[in-house]
């Protein structure tokens, strides 16, 4: 084992810029070692150069010492370069290694690059030692950068998965334990409105009547929460019949298709990954708010979708009083209302937990409308692999 | 049916126990209500000699869950591993709706599990209903004469 020191380079007094490295020649040949030496220095690198010949030196060098790069003789008395890089990689170390050898069959050659070396260089061609060192230690480097960048997308994933379960779990504890008290407020504020009615003064029944209503109100925007949370939860995806979905949504609205005469129309409807529980619940939302929200006209929906790369894209349509342009992005907000609760009851969750439900199977979800003149509501889901809908038309 | 029956309402949130004598005080045969705060003090009552307290072995337990000190769980794993007491029917009355709560009540030897409905009007009927139910139209075991 011998370490050849450092050694002031030619290209430093030439005052190109030398780049220092750490570099373990795996070498036998003492005369070899001195062209490796002076074509690096040449072309401008310099630093700590090692040498070793046996793989009880080079196994002893490795975990005692770090290094930029490996230059290995491919045939050495007792092991080959190959070796030497098995015993990297059984030391988890990541550092490149480029074979320095007088000639060898050209299958040998590639099969060295394959099992990982950096490059492979003939003894002759000791010219091309720079350019391939300089491009190992950049290949090494971008690797690094691309590493660590993977580590903290990773780490980044992780975090705002964390977070969002967290926020879900404190929506789902807090909505869940603000019930409670709630439930006392609402019960005995309606009590009292009962037992003491007439009692007290018109001002007292008037003040019990807002706080009864304002405690129902929260009964149910907690409610709503609870379900916007929930909507989140579903996680099973099977193949499911959106024409199933859709007529599973119908029945569910049947005492308001009733009351309204609302025409439902759809065909074609396809089979997609999905959990069925929330399709029919984002179904039943979207036909729901456009019976809701009707016009003067007997209401009009059309349920279709159809293919595009990769993904479906359905559309409910319907003949409704629409929505100014305006609040297009606005009505997929929680709690967001554009009416007022005397014209139209609610709380604004609806659509939300649709994007939530959309979003959850990687689809998007967006509204077109003019008022006055109907709203048509567009969302995607993925599309199944081919062979899980042969010719699936319904 | 018992000339006057017997509840053990066994609750750590009194304005609930309230409810329940609210809507049983409407009822035409008014119950005798007796309450509990926590599962140490139902186990106590429970278990206290006869007349105790003017206490009587309840004919029907209303029991929440979540109790301080020891929970319904516990309570009704007593109640149905007594001898004398497993036959006292035991109702859960408890907010929670969860299919593990529902099936370890029922496990443990429940008689029925009933939700606390959120509204006003539901919680009320749904007390009527336990008691017309258990009182009106199902045979209780015969009370022990009193000494």
């Amino acid at each position: 084992m011998s370490s050849i020191g450092t050694v002031a380079s030619a290209a430093a007094e030439k005052g190109t810029p030398v780049q220092q490295i750490r570099v373990l020649l795996v070498e036998d040949n003492l005369s070899d070692m001195e062209l490796l030496l002076r074509a690096l220095r040449r072309d401008g690198f310099d630093g700590e150069f090692d040498a070793v010949q046996t793989a009880e030196e080079f196994a002893q060098r490795i975990r005692t010492k770090s290094y930029d790069i490996v230059l290995a003789d491919y045939n050495l008395p007792q092991w080959t370069g190959m070796e030497a890089l098995e015993m990297l990689h059984q030391e988890g170390l990541d550092i490149p290694l480029i074979l320095v050898s007088g000639a060898l069959p050209d299958e040998t050659a590639v099969g060295c690059i394959k099992r990982g070396a950096s490059d492979y260089i003939l003894k002759d061609r000791l010219a091309r030692l720079p350019a391939a060192v300089r491009s190992a230690l950049e290949d090494k480097k971008l690797r690094e950068e691309r590493e660590r960048a993977q580590r903290e997308l990773a780490q980044k994933v992780e975090e705002l998965a964390r977070s969002n379960r967290e926020l879900e779990q404190f929506a789902y504890v807090a909505s869940h334990d603000l019930q409670e008290p709630l439930r006392m407020v609402a019960a005995y504020t309606q009590i009292l409105g009962e037992k003491y009615r007439g009692k007290l003064d018109e001002q007292a029944d008037k003040y019990i009547y807002y706080a009864v209503d304002g405690a129902k109100r929260m009964q149910t925007l907690i409610q709503d929460l609870l379900a916007f949370s929930r909507a989140g939860r579903g996680t099973e995806r099977s193949l499911t019949d959106g024409r199933v979905a859709v007529e599973q949504a119908l029945s569910n609205l049947t005492a308001a298709i009733r009351e309204s005469h609302a025409e439902v129309k759809f065909d074609h409807l396809p089979v997609v990954l999905a959990n069925h529980s929330l399709l029919v619940q984002l179904f039943q939302n979207l036909i729901g708010n456009a019976i809701k929200f009707r016009g003067i006209d007997t209401p009009l929906i059309q349920i279709a979708a159809e293919q595009e790369t990769g993904q479906w894209i359905f559309t409910v349509a319907d003949n409704g009083i629409g929505m100014a342009p305006e609040y297009l992005e606005d009505v997929f907000i929680i709690f967001k209302r554009l009416h007022t609760r005397e014209e139209y009851p609610g709380n604004g969750i609806g659509l939300s937990i649709c994007r939530k439900i959309v979003e959850q199977h990687g689809g998007r979800i967006s509204v077109t409308s003019q008022e006055g003149q109907g709203s048509t509501f567009r969302f995607t889901l993925p599309a199944t692999e081919p062979e899980f809908q042969p010719g699936h038309t319904l | 049916m018992n000339p006057s029956p017997e509840i053990l309402i066994v609750d750590d949130n009194p304005a609930d126990i309230d409810l329940v004598r609210e809507a049983l005080a409407h009822s035409s045969c008014p119950s005798h209500v007796s309450s509990a705060r926590d599962g140490v003090e139902a186990i106590t009552l429970l278990s206290a000699p006869k007349n105790e307290k003017a206490f009587h072995a309840p004919d029907l337990i209303m029991l929440d869950l979540s109790l301080p000190r020891k929970d319904g769980r516990a309570v009704l794993a007593e109640v149905k591993s007594h001898p004398a007491l497993r036959r006292t029917p035991v109702v859960v009355f408890s907010t929670s709706c969860a299919q593990h709560d529902i099936l370890g009540c029922y496990e443990l030897g429940a008689n029925s599990y009933v939700s606390k409905p959120g509204d006003l009007e539901g919680f009320l009927a749904a007390v009527i209903s336990i008691e017309r139910f258990w009182f009106d139209c199902a045979r209780l075991p015969r009370k022990e004469e009193e000494p």
